[in-house]
């Protein structure tokens, strides 16, 4: 219940004093050069990575990139840089049947 | 985002992963601050990616927990590049000894040419140049500059009008102009024989000319001595008159000599120092430790460093620190006085003529004043006084 609160006066505040919502939120800041460049700030791990499929965790959910030929030319604890050839990003909502 | 190019310097790895729960272990790698990148799959259960050389102590933590192999397969950067240069250095040594080399030959002096003299001037100035130390096979720093090679040249060869000494890569040109000694001139046009100055005739040898003065008379300056006309009144003719009237001239000199000065003098220490400069800033090379003269002149010249014909943006500078003293010189009244008549004499000799005689010398005025010793001395001198004065047509 707190944890719902706590997001609640969270998102309140976003709206009401017009701050960045990835800072504030913790969502994941992806930005994509054409198909051929991802990158993903503020994620939360690794989760799985070949070079057809890249899984990350994020706060809430996960995120996966789908393409071809991945090669991740950067990792950091929250920024990871990818590049190949993308064809899909795909949001997992953080429901009970989920990894 | 940071660039790992930086990474090229300390050196970079690249590292085999295999096993399960390989991104795990990267998310390990990444919290724990290793930077890695070009993270690759190779199959199921491998992936390489390559990380800094700084970086690898920290990589066995997350090694031993996590259950993955680990190999490094390739070493690339500069520890890694200095360890092979290091193996090849053979070729490096040769290099910066072919370097070495050729630097030292286009900066050694290669030849000399001399142009425009004859064999024995030439032998003359070989001589000299050699004591100058300009010599084949010499460094060029060790070689005075061009400049004051010419002024020793001139200087020290009589025969030498002029030379012209000009360094064209190592080779020096040497373009000479030999005296020429002047032949008497020939008189062809009619003149007549005047005097220079105030005297008194004591010899007269004419050679041509009617004479117009007699032995033992007083002349002002400007008289006729010997007339280049000759002839009766009717049948004139004019000639160049010649001849040698000898005068006696009466001069007087001041001398005024000091008992005591001081003179700066070389004691002839010196020290060397040499310096290697680039771009207006000098580093030294050769003779550290500071120099213990009380006092000292310091004499500085730069040369280029050359490569082939061109100059590098390298000089070598040499410093000569010489020491100086300060020498006192006492004369007591009577050595003053021989001293200043010794100047008295040698300054009326700088304002004669070479062929001048001194008859007689008698000193006017002795005094010692002030620590100076002021003499003025009388001198008779013996001269000639002819001087040639062109007998112009419509003169007469």
């Amino acid at each position: 219940m707190a944890k719902k609160w706590g997001q609640r006066i969270r998102n309140w505040m976003t709206q009401k004093m017009d701050l960045p919502q990835d800072v504030m939120m913790d969502l994941p800041r992806v930005t994509m050069i054409g198909q051929i460049h991802i990158y993903i700030e503020n994620h939360r791990g690794l989760l799985a990575f070949s070079d057809r499929e890249l899984r990350l965790l994020l706060k809430q959910g996960q995120l996966i990139v789908k393409g071809k030929a991945f090669v991740i030319k950067t990792i950091m604890p929250e920024e990871i840089l990818l590049e190949g050839k993308i064809d899909q990003v795909i949001y997992i909502n953080d429901n009970p049947g989920g990894s | 985002m940071k660039n790992q190019w930086s990474a090229i310097f300390t050196g970079t790895t690249k590292v085999k992963v295999s096993g399960r729960g390989i991104e795990r272990f990267l998310n390990q790698l990444t919290r724990s601050g290793i930077s890695i990148w070009n993270v690759k799959r190779h199959g199921a259960e491998a992936i390489t990616f390559q990380m800094g050389l700084k970086d690898i102590n920290q990589l066995r933590g997350p090694a031993r927990t996590s259950k993955c192999k680990i190999r490094f397969i390739e070493r690339a950067g500069g520890p890694f590049f200095l360890k092979k240069l290091w193996t090849n250095s053979g070729f490096l040594l040769g290099g910066a000894a072919f370097l070495a080399v050729i630097i030292i030959l286009s900066n050694m002096v290669w030849g000399i040419e001399i142009n425009g003299a004859s064999p024995a001037t030439e032998h003359k100035i070989r001589k000299e140049l050699s004591q100058l130390g300009v010599e084949k096979g010499k460094l060029q720093f060790t070689v005075e500059g061009v400049d004051e090679i010419q002024r020793d040249l001139t200087d020290n060869i009589k025969a030498l009008t002029w030379v012209g000494v000009e360094l064209q890569g190592t080779t020096y040109h040497l373009q000479v102009v030999e005296k020429k000694e002047p032949e008497k001139p020939e008189v062809l046009k009619p003149q007549n024989l005047v005097a220079k100055k105030k005297a008194l005739v004591v010899k007269m040898f004419v050679e041509e000319g009617e004479p117009a003065v007699e032995l033992n008379e007083y002349v002002r300056p400007g008289q006729l001595l010997v007339s280049g006309t000759i002839g009766k009144e009717d049948e004139t003719k004019s000639v160049p008159a010649r001849g040698e009237i000898l005068g006696e001239t009466w001069y007087k000199t001041h001398v005024d000599l000091p008992l005591n000065s001081t003179f700066k003098v070389f004691s002839g220490k010196e020290k060397r120092n040499y310096y290697l400069g680039t771009g207006g800033k000098d580093l030294k090379v050769w003779g550290f430790g500071k120099h213990q003269f009380k006092q000292s002149e310091t004499e500085s010249n730069q040369n280029p460093i050359k490569i082939f014909k061109w100059e590098l943006p390298l000089s070598v500078k040499k410093e000569t620190i010489r020491e100086r003293e300060v020498v006192v010189r006492i004369y007591s009244e009577k050595q003053a006085v021989q001293v200043a008549k010794e100047l008295a004499r040698r300054d009326i000799k700088s304002r004669l003529p070479e062929d001048a005689i001194i008859k007689g010398e008698k000193i006017l005025h002795q005094s010692i004043e002030n620590d100076k010793v002021k003499l003025i001395t009388y001198f008779r001198i013996i001269e000639d006084i002819a001087a040639g004065q062109p007998i112009t047509q419509g003169d007469e």
